[in-house]
């Protein structure tokens, strides 16, 4: 940990090197510890620490990045003369404007926790004792991730903020059959491994044999890992600006229009109770709450300073780090919660599958917004209202927007899901949906 | 550098099994154009080091930027810090196998340093070939990238090895995308994600002439608009070889990881329906199906000196006529696999990779190639050509969209860019959005036919990603275009 002044001291030495009509500095310092798993034993254990220091230099419309992870007197010279030598290289861009000008930003309480190797361990060990009690094999990861993000330009912004984050995931694999669960928090005493380990086990006692099924249309009820990973492909191609005015969106031309069914609202809160927040973007703009559709209809999508200078458009605090070819992308987005339990959920499928995870989703067509992938570790058949029995794994090939208007019921509260690292938190509903297309099965 | 690798292994204390030091320095320059404008222009450099011990049978590994001395100091007490941690819930120790010591360089052999050529050069030439896609006004964006990397690495381990080695890699690509409508199309050259990258400097972006072929880039993307839907059902399917390069990819390459086939990627990328028991017997392909791990290749982007265990680069068949014959591995894998399989009694065959400093190094696909036709039990080596007028109906598809494999790389989906339908032996009308979809070993049986080394080449693959944390990494495929035989086509209507 660098913290605030220190960070504060190396922008302000990057921004007095530089003489460009206008220069940014991002600092990301990383400090993380890694406890990874399998065959019920630790294999990959693992720490490591970087400070990242990205310059954009603008010269008239001309804009060039370098980046450097030494932060000594002269590779800060450096690394912005380098910057300013690719932006001397450049033709204008003509679409571009300025840099963000400062803006009161909301300050979020410091709240830092660094778990100790001991810690981790002992989580992992928990974990792993429960499936060998119930003769299955354990794996998985055990993250503490601290950070520090600090943002400064030479129109007068500084922007800081740090957290952390302690992230335990499990697969528990059985002779035929895998069960995931997963929980996160800001302290590794906050993590209930306990659960962790019991919910892991008890998914792979219950998909143990499962039988064959034929793909076809059924009704789902996705678990909200399985929402997550449905969403994060509309998160990226959805109110995405860039996307949106190329007309290469399934939202383009459709502002204030119907897009989903009557139940969805989807919302963007960086501050929201069950989120680690994120005051500013990477351009040090302020985030705030946003509503991207509500009940159905597309309210607003999102910007950073460039598209939002370049479409005449309020700057939503959406930007990436520079250089950004992926446009503005929304990071703490989730569907409002509905009215009922999982359990009611469930009681209203017919004939349908509840599907814990989906694996290894990719878009078939962006504009589409459809995409394809497979069930995993725990997908189960439903009759009358129960779950029957465990069946093998499905291929889908579904549209998003065909699912998002085919939501028979949204379950009445959120689940934190960690990122891949932890660093950031998803949060997603059970959805209970009319029609999902599975196209092919798999042997097991 | 070396010497400095050495200072700090010469710190670590003496009471450990084995240790390992990598000092890694990363450059790289980035350049994507969009409409004709630059949209980034990026150098980045970073520099780190880690340390990974081996001590009473478990690892450690720690890594950091700081490279004073009380940084040092203060990586190598996390490190054995790690170790203590992992001992206490020890179940089996880690052994690793008897490749002796390595003292080595390596360095990529390139005509052009990709660094050294003028960047108004670099920008022109993108940027003509961006502007070049835009022949019709439906093309809604136009888009350039080029990208070059270059990574020193110094090892220096406890057993004795000591090596230096630079590796370069670069790559550019073109990509047009047309919208009529709902429908949008893409189209890119000579590869779609980020073109054809190489271990090679900047010969390989001039040999692309990506301003000679970004016309018809354009142009097929506005065709592909208002061509068919690519029909449904069984029929063969001959895939072009930058296509077959990411079959190979994601049914073979990851497949034959040693570390997911024991279970040690199963809480993330999955594990591997070639299980041990399978060496030496299962038939994973027809006959002619030969699959190799060739770190050794020219220009491959799986290609260097050593891996990040200081063991030397290495060809190794994977498949050979058609049954399943190695894993690709790392030296504490192979020492489990001795245990399981009695038969299997070899040292690691030198795959191990770490993205980054900050990595920790794992198994990773070299180049993982199928093995041209009229080669050594490859069968006949066919031309395109002839493989298209030797087949009655068929789809020839050419440029990946879309890939989607389950966790034990069993059942696969791939989507293309295009397709034609083959008639009578005759390429025939364009095909939108095609899809095929298959078993893994169902598949590579059906596989009948393999064009020569005339049409083989080494396709890269800079976006692998594996392990966590994350790890993107670069790898190659050789392949040339191949027939399989009553595939499911058309899985997908849009």
């Amino acid at each position: 940990m660098y913290g605030k002044q220190k960070l504060k001291q190396i922008a302000e030495n990057v921004l007095k090197f530089s003489k460009a009509d206008q220069t940014e500095v991002l600092l990301s310092v990383s400090g993380n510890s890694l406890t990874r798993f399998a065959n019920n034993e630790i294999h990959q254990n693992m720490a490591w620490q970087n400070l990242g220091i990205s310059v954009r230099v603008i010269l008239g419309k001309k804009i060039g990045v370098a980046s450097t992870n030494s932060f000594d007197e002269s590779s800060l010279k450096h690394v912005v003369e380098r910057a300013a030598e690719l932006a001397s290289f450049q033709e204008d861009d003509p679409n571009f404007e300025s840099l963000p000008e400062p803006l009161k930003y909301k300050t979020v309480e410091q709240d830092i926790a660094f778990a100790t190797e001991e810690e981790l361990a002992r989580g992992v060990f928990t974990v792993i004792q429960k499936a060998k009690a119930a003769h299955f094999t354990a794996s998985g990861a055990y993250a503490n991730d601290v950070s520090e993000i600090a943002v400064a330009n030479s129109l007068g912004i500084f922007a800081y903020h740090a957290g952390s984050s302690c992230n335990l995931s499990t697969i528990v694999i059985g002779k035929n059959s895998s069960g995931f669960a997963a929980d996160v928090a800001r302290t590794a005493k906050e993590v209930d491994a306990e659960t962790v380990a019991k919910t892991a086990v008890n998914k792979t006692q219950e998909s143990a044999d499962p039988a064959d099924i034929e793909p076809g249309e059924y009704e789902v009820i996705l678990e909200p890992q399985a929402v997550s990973e449905m969403m994060a492909f509309f998160q990226w191609y959805g109110p995405n600006a860039r996307i949106y005015h190329e007309k290469s969106s399934y939202l383009s031309d459709k502002m204030g229009q119907k897009v989903f069914g009557d139940n969805i609202t989807l919302i963007d809160d960086p501050f929201h109770d069950l989120v680690f927040p994120m005051p500013f973007d990477y351009e040090g703009h302020p985030k705030r709450k946003i509503v991207f559709v509500e009940k159905g209809v597309l309210k607003e999508i999102a910007y950073d300073s460039y598209y939002a200078k370049r479409y005449g458009a309020e700057n939503t605090g959406h930007a990436l780090p520079a250089p950004n070819t992926l446009g503005p992308i929304p990071l703490h987005m989730y569907i409002e919660p509905g009215n009922m339990s999982r359990e009611q959920m469930i009681k209203k499928v017919k004939k349908g599958l509840l599907v814990t995870r989906l694996w290894y989703v990719r878009v078939l067509n962006p504009k589409a917004l459809n995409i394809t992938g497979m069930t995993r570790d725990g997908t189960f058949l439903i009759e009358d209202g129960k779950i029957v029995k465990p069946v093998k794994n499905l291929r889908f090939n579904q549209s998003i927007p065909d699912a998002l208007n085919n939501v028979v019921s949204i379950e009445n509260k959120l689940t934190q899901l960690a990122s891949f690292e932890g660093e950031l938190i998803g949060l997603a509903p059970t959805l209970h949906i009319a029609k999902w297309q599975f196209s092919s099965g798999t042997l097991f | 550098m070396l010497k400095q690798a050495e200072e700090i292994l010469s710190k670590v204390p003496s009471q450990v099994d084995y240790a390992d030091v990598r000092i890694v320095q990363q450059d790289s320059e980035d350049i994507a154009t969009k409409d004709g404008v630059v949209e980034a222009l990026e150098s980045s450099s970073s520099q780190g080091y880690n340390i990974r011990i081996l001590k009473n049978g478990v690892w450690g590994f720690a890594a950091s930027h700081d490279m004073s001395e009380t940084g040092i100091d203060a990586t190598i007490k996390k490190a054995l810090t790690i170790t203590e941690a992992s001992l206490k819930h020890k179940t089996t120790d880690v052994c690793l196998d008897d490749w002796e010591a390595v003292k080595g360089t390596y360095k990529t052999p390139i005509k052009e340093d990709p660094f050294q050529v003028p960047m108004e050069e670099k920008l022109q030439l993108l940027i003509e070939a961006d502007k070049a896609q835009r022949v019709s006004d439906k093309i809604v964006v136009s888009q350039a990238s080029y990208q070059a990397n270059r990574e020193r690495k110094y090892f220096a381990a406890t057993n004795g090895s000591r090596i230096d080695q630079e590796i370069i890699w670069t790559g550019a690509g073109i990509e047009a995308s047309a919208v009529e409508g709902t429908e949008f199309q893409n189209r890119s050259y000579p590869n779609s994600f980020r073109g054809q990258n190489q271990t090679r400097g900047f010969e390989l972006v001039r040999e692309l002439d990506l301003v000679q072929h970004a016309p018809q880039v354009g142009q097929e993307a506005v065709n592909l608009l208002t061509a068919d839907i690519c029909p449904s059902g069984e029929f063969d399917l001959i895939l072009d070889s930058n296509q077959l390069a990411l079959q190979i990819h994601e049914s073979c390459g990851h497949a034959v990881e040693l570390d997911r086939a024991l279970g040690y990627e199963a809480s993330y990328a999955g594990t591997s329906f070639l299980t041990p028991e399978k060496l030496f017997e299962f038939q994973y392909g027809s006959p002619i199906v030969n699959l190799t791990a060739d770190a050794t290749v020219p220009g491959g982007l799986g290609t260097f000196g050593y891996d990040d265990e200081g063991v030397p680069a290495q060809r190794t068949y994977l498949v050979k006529n058609g049954i399943f014959e190695d894993y690709i591995t790392s030296r504490d894998t192979v020492t489990k696999l001795h245990e399981i399989n009695k038969q299997y009694n070899r040292k690691s065959n030198g795959t191990v990779r770490a993205s980054s400093w900050s990595r920790l190094p794992m198994i990773r696909m070299t180049n993982i190639n199928l093995e041209p036709g009229g080669e050594d039990g490859t069968g006949k080596a066919w031309k395109l050509d002839e493989l298209i007028a030797d087949t009655e109906y068929g789809i020839f598809m050419s440029t990946n969209r879309s890939w989607s494999i389950d966790d034990k790389r069993y059942n696969f989906q791939f989507g293309t860019e295009i397709a034609w339908e083959i008639k009578n032996g005759t390429l025939g009308r364009m095909l939108k959005n095609p899809t095929y979809q298959g078993i893994t070993p169902q598949f590579w049986n059906s596989c009948d036919a393999i064009c020569g080394r005339d049409e083989w080449t080494v396709w890269g693959t800079p976006n692998c990603g594996k392990g966590q944390p994350s790890q993107v990494m670069y790898t190659g495929h050789g392949a040339s275009p191949a027939r399989f035989r009553n595939v499911k086509i058309g899985v997908v209507k849009w």
